[in-house]
């Protein structure tokens, strides 16, 4: 086996046949979901959030962050969703806002679920001693609250002078956001790597990149789609715990620092519902979207969970 | 009953672990950062209008922070005994108020929320995920499964807001903020307790909420394999009721969320933190926002450790009760 495994040659044949394995696995999941009821519908709200964000990186009505309006005004023909405490306008704030946001949803998936699979296939793939190392960690960065580090890291950005953009931001979020991956990844790699196909594949000498790469993520690959949605879920999520806190730059516009304004002027209070609701119900319709997506693959997964509403209960019970 | 040994040293060294881990951060953190922190927290201090304060005090928060010439292991035990003795430093915010005192006061309301919300949160919602997998296939399967997916959907300081607009600012039900009412003294007498159980509700009800719904989409999830499965069949064969029926499968499903519950712990604690602020309940959430825009470095510290700790017992309890309910881990000692 590590005569096979010093071969480099045998390795790249192995990591590009296995990342076409990969990408066909990613769009056959894909195709799956969308025949989905549920998944068709979580679909549907990324796309037009996604259609929303895409626009408003090229238009919005007025510069999002420009103090020219009245203050605090309700909805009118002029600001469609009125302008903030400050004279700014909500709509074009919202338009504007939402390019950054589903940028740090989909990154801090991305990514995160990039590095739980990392982790977590070498865990579970690899001796006992980094097994259990690799655990003890993951066991840490369950345990400890998140909001706690970004406050911690946050406050010390403070302190230097410095806030934490987008990409602290993301990379904060991945550090307090992989390890529910990499557990289940662990798991999955660990009971698939005692498999007799899996095993048949050692003996015959096959490297263990090849392996992992050709059979491991593939069998794993509904999972690495279910753990996306979740990451990009508690990318969201924190995304507003960020901007909430304060910790992040404050001038940039998204709807986490939309919401971060609204709640500190108080708007909840003051009844200026225009300025507040918008972005929370944008926040939440971007979450629905990937919980739907989330469910959906479950069902796929497993169909038993599915819901048959029209057939079988109402036959039963003009029978009976 | 033999004890799972392995299993019992397994989570209490994890927990040891993750406590020296967490108050080494809170050690090494500011050495890390570029900057001398005591430099900052001296500035803020005279721009909190401690005017009062000589320039000795920069010297003694440096030594605070083991900025002295002293070797870093030096520093490290002076730390680890003044952690001991409860000396969390003096917060920047509040001066001269020590740290430690600031928490004893927070922490126990922050405790009360969290241990309420996730308690009734998970029972509540093992049960309506039970109901909605009994009766699966039903409008009433499909609405359950309905109000857990949207629930989830909130931040839970979203919810918050519009908890606290509907029931407290427009509905006038409860109370805006506080966590008794004004002017009572804390005992342990009934108008007393139902008054925080009164200023508690919304908070209390925003975590269930928000958390409620990972558990009836988990519980449902779980128990249809189960009632499907082939124990099921030969039970119903052997003409068990169909009440016990359900029960078996239910107490089998109970076990995967059990594991969840433990985590679920740090995940309501970020909720319960967030939120405080919105309902100005006095926990440490609130502090921890004064903590940050003040940059008070001890405060923030404190609440760090505190919290981590909490969080870290919460779970060891948790896990160990879950060594004796899993008959697996339970036997893994005989």
């Amino acid at each position: 086996m590590s005569e096979v495994l010093n071969n480099s040659n045998d390795e790249s044949v192995g990591i590009s046949k296995g990342l076409r394995h990969l990408l066909s696995g990613v769009a056959g999941s894909i195709g799956m979901l969308l025949r989905n009821s549920k998944a068709k519908v979580g679909f549907s709200i990324l796309l037009l959030l996604g259609i929303f964000a895409i626009v408003g990186i090229f238009f919005s009505p007025y510069p999002p962050n420009a103090y020219i309006f009245a203050k605090s005004l309700p909805p009118n023909r002029i600001n469609l969703l009125g302008t903030t405490g400050y004279g700014q306008d909500v709509f074009s704030q919202l338009i504007a806002g939402a390019a950054p946001t589903l940028l740090v949803a989909f990154s801090v998936g991305l990514l995160g679920t990039l590095i739980s699979l990392a982790v977590g296939i070498l865990s579970g793939f690899s001796g006992k001693r980094v097994n259990s190392v690799i655990n003890a960690v993951v066991n840490i960065f369950l345990v400890v609250p998140g909001v706690l580090l970004i406050m911690l890291f946050g406050t010390y950005f403070l302190g230097i002078h410095r806030n934490l953009g987008y990409l602290s931001t993301i990379i904060i979020l991945i550090v307090t956001g992989w390890a529910f991956g990499a557990r289940t990844f662990r798991s999955i790699t660990l009971s698939i790597s005692k498999r007799e196909y899996v095993l048949s594949s050692i003996l015959i000498g096959e490297s263990r990149v090849s392996i992992i790469f050709r059979q491991i993520t593939r069998a794993i690959m509904p999972v690495v789609v279910s753990n996306f949605f979740f990451t990009a879920m508690y990318g969201t999520m924190g995304l507003t715990f960020v901007e909430y806190l304060g910790v992040g730059n404050l001038e940039q516009v998204n709807w986490g620092t939309m919401l971060y304004w609204a709640i500190n002027n108080e708007a909840y209070l003051t009844g200026q519902w225009w300025w507040i609701l918008p972005p929370s119900i944008m926040i939440s319709f971007l979450m629905f979207g990937f919980i739907l997506l989330n469910f959906g693959l479950d069902e796929i997964a497993n169909p038993s969970l599915r819901i048959f509403l029209k057939k079988k209960p109402k036959k039963v019970d003009e029978n009976a | 009953m033999a004890l799972p040994i392995k299993y019992i040293i397994n989570k209490t060294s994890l927990f040891f672990i993750i406590f020296f881990g967490a108050i080494s951060l809170n050690f090494f953190l500011p050495r890390l950062i570029p900057g001398n922190p005591a430099e900052v927290v001296y500035a803020e201090i005279l721009k909190a209008g401690g005017s009062g304060i000589n320039p000795s005090y920069l010297h003694q928060l440096e030594a605070e922070y083991g900025l002295s010439s002293a070797p870093i292991y030096v520093q490290y035990l002076v730390y680890l005994k003044d952690l001991f003795q409860g000396n969390l430093g003096v917060s920047i915010a509040f001066y001269p108020e020590p740290v430690f005192s600031i928490l004893a006061q927070a922490l126990p309301w922050t405790l009360f929320l969290v241990a309420s919300s996730i308690t009734i949160s998970f029972f509540m919602g093992n049960l309506l995920g039970r109901y909605a997998g009994i009766n699966r296939n039903t409008i009433k399967d499909l609405s359950v499964n309905i109000f857990g997916m949207f629930m989830a959907s909130f931040p839970a300081f979203v919810l918050a807001f519009i908890l606290l607009d509907i029931f407290a600012v427009y509905g006038k039900i409860f109370p805006l903020f506080g966590a008794y009412s004004i002017g009572m003294t804390p005992g342990l007498n009934l108008p007393f307790i139902l008054s925080v159980l009164y200023h508690s509700a919304l908070p209390i009800l925003t975590i269930i909420l928000t958390s409620i719904g990972g558990w009836i989409l988990g519980m449902r999830n779980n128990i249809i394999p189960n009632l499907n499965s082939d124990y099921i069949n030969y039970a119903e064969n052997l003409g068990f009721k169909d009440y016990q029926i359900k029960n078996i499968a239910y107490r089998n499903a109970l076990l995967p969320n059990l594991t969840g519950f433990a985590m679920s712990i740090g995940l309501s604690v970020s909720g319960v933190i967030i939120e405080e602020s919105i309902f100005s309940y006095p926990g440490v959430g609130m502090y921890m926002i004064t903590a940050i825009d003040n940059l008070d470095y001890p405060l923030m510290q404190g609440i760090f450790l505190m919290v981590i700790i909490a969080v870290l017992v919460g779970n060891l309890v948790v896990d160990l009760l879950y060594g004796f309910l899993d008959p697996r881990i339970r036997q893994e000692g005989e």
